[in-house]
């Protein structure tokens, strides 16, 4: 499993938005990533991206 | 108080479970100027999640212990006592050893107490020959015991309390890991669980889980079959329904429960045992400054669990530094994640994401839910391990 913290801010959207969808293949990321708007999406990602 | 004056907020935590650390350690990294005391009178914490796997035989007891040095590594002041009493209108908790410890806003966190009024001839004397290893321990290691030492053939009933209580998924996992070590060592044996309930969590998951693992080994009485242990006598390990007594060779009595004492001492606990409190600030309806967070709080559609517990934790702690700021608590939104192992290698999770609407915590609509009812074997395997995964970061990002 990778670490979230530090990576690109776009990678992180990109992911939450596919397990959203259901184009990545998830066991529970697909389930926590519906409860989340674009917006929400955005912000979580520039947090994680600023974490180190 | 507000910020820029001379004087720091002061926030007492009390309690130093997953919800209790969890909102200490947040407030410090919210705001550093924030003063946190975190009162708990034990130097140990044992963790609850995986005790159903130490209980079956599967897990160390040491592997559930944790402390607090992390906690005061962090700026938190730590005070080794139990809460005596509360003064919400004075703003000062009074420890058990004297001290007495003021505060701006106090977070209250005081997890479970067994009500031990609730079910005849269950007391805390009973509890040694029926444990129910519902909060982590020397019940824990009892029961556990009591499993060794039974015979081949001998009868394991399991009482499953009505809702709410700690870990609704619980005594089903529990039944299943016990059926697990009762295949491979006692196989004569069979479980039966007594339920005060007529559904539980995962349900579908679990039954056919038991089906596949466990043919015959699990029997579930669910209340409108009967399931309601309205009695207990302890001398025989005799669990009585309205229609039946079962004598077992292992009772494991999980009682109705209610909001840690502390909580009606402080008067945030209402006539139901548990605490209402405002969705977005987790601030009790009934005395102000005391935020309620965890297991105690009555949080709408949230499960009593450890990870719901941390999650808001976090919200509380956001919560808090902003009215202690002067500024308006922002709505947030928060997750439960929670794994059942059936076996070692089988697991299952329920996921849920949660806001306040209409003055309650409500799942956000389209989100969570269970596992696949149809997923093949390879899906419980990872989850299996994802369970362990759990475990590790929820206890390093509260004790590590």
């Amino acid at each position: 499993m990778s670490r979230l913290a530090g990576l690109d801010r776009q990678a992180i959207a990109s992911a939450l938005l596919a397990f959203r969808s259901g184009q990545r293949p998830a066991t529970v990321m697909d389930r926590i990533a519906k409860g989340f708007t674009d917006e929400e999406i955005q912000a979580i990602a520039a947090w994680y991206a600023a974490q180190k | 108080m507000a910020f820029g004056q001379a004087a720091a907020p002061r926030v007492a935590v009390v309690g130093g479970g997953f919800a209790g650390v969890s909102c200490a350690r947040a407030l410090r990294k919210v705001d550093p100027r924030i003063v946190v005391t975190l009162v708990e009178p034990s130097a140990v914490f044992l963790a609850c999640p995986l005790t159903n796997s130490v209980i079956a035989g599967l897990r160390d007891m040491d592997r559930q212990r944790f402390t607090y040095e992390a906690v005061q590594a962090d700026g938190v002041a730590f005070a080794p006592s139990a809460a005596a009493s509360i003064d919400p209108r004075g703003r000062t908790v009074t420890l058990a050893d004297g001290t007495r410890v003021p505060y701006d806003r106090m977070v209250l966190a005081p997890g479970i107490d067994i009500r031990w009024d609730a079910l005849p001839g269950y007391d805390e004397a009973a509890a040694e020959r029926m444990p129910h290893a519902w909060r982590a321990g020397e019940q824990t290691l009892l029961l556990r015991r009591q499993l060794q030492a039974m015979e081949d053939g001998g009868l394991v009933v399991i009482s499953a309390p009505a809702n709410p209580y700690r870990c609704p998924p619980g005594p089903y996992e529990r039944a299943s890991l016990i059926a697990h070590y009762l295949k491979a060592h006692k196989p004569r044996s069979k479980v039966i669980v007594l339920d005060a309930k007529d559904a539980f969590p995962k349900q579908r998951l679990f039954l056919s889980a038991w089906k596949e693992l466990y043919p015959g080994l699990i029997e579930w009485v669910p209340l409108s079959s009967g399931g309601q242990v309205i009695s207990v006598e302890p001398a025989g390990r005799t669990l009585v329904t309205d229609f039946e007594r079962y004598p077992a060779a292992v009772a494991n009595v999980i009682p109705p429960q209610k909001a840690g004492r502390i909580a009606e001492v402080a008067g945030v606990a209402d006539r139901s045992g548990w605490c209402p409190i405002d969705p977005v600030t987790f601030e009790s309806k009934l005395q102000p400054n005391i935020h309620v967070i965890g297991d105690a709080a009555i949080a709408g559609a949230m499960p009593k669990s450890a990870f719901a517990a941390n999650a808001q934790a976090k919200s509380c702690a956001a919560a808090v530094a902003a009215l202690l700021a002067g500024r308006q608590p922002g709505p947030s939104k928060l997750i439960n994640t929670c794994y059942s192992l059936v076996a070692p290698d089988y697991g299952f999770s329920v996921a849920g994401v949660y806001h306040a609407e209409g003055g309650q915590l409500v799942e956000v609509s389209g989100s969570g839910g269970v596992s696949p009812a149809d997923a093949p074997r390879s899906l419980r395997v990872l989850e299996a391990t994802y369970a362990e995964a759990w475990f590790r970061t929820i206890t390093a990002e509260a004790f590590g």
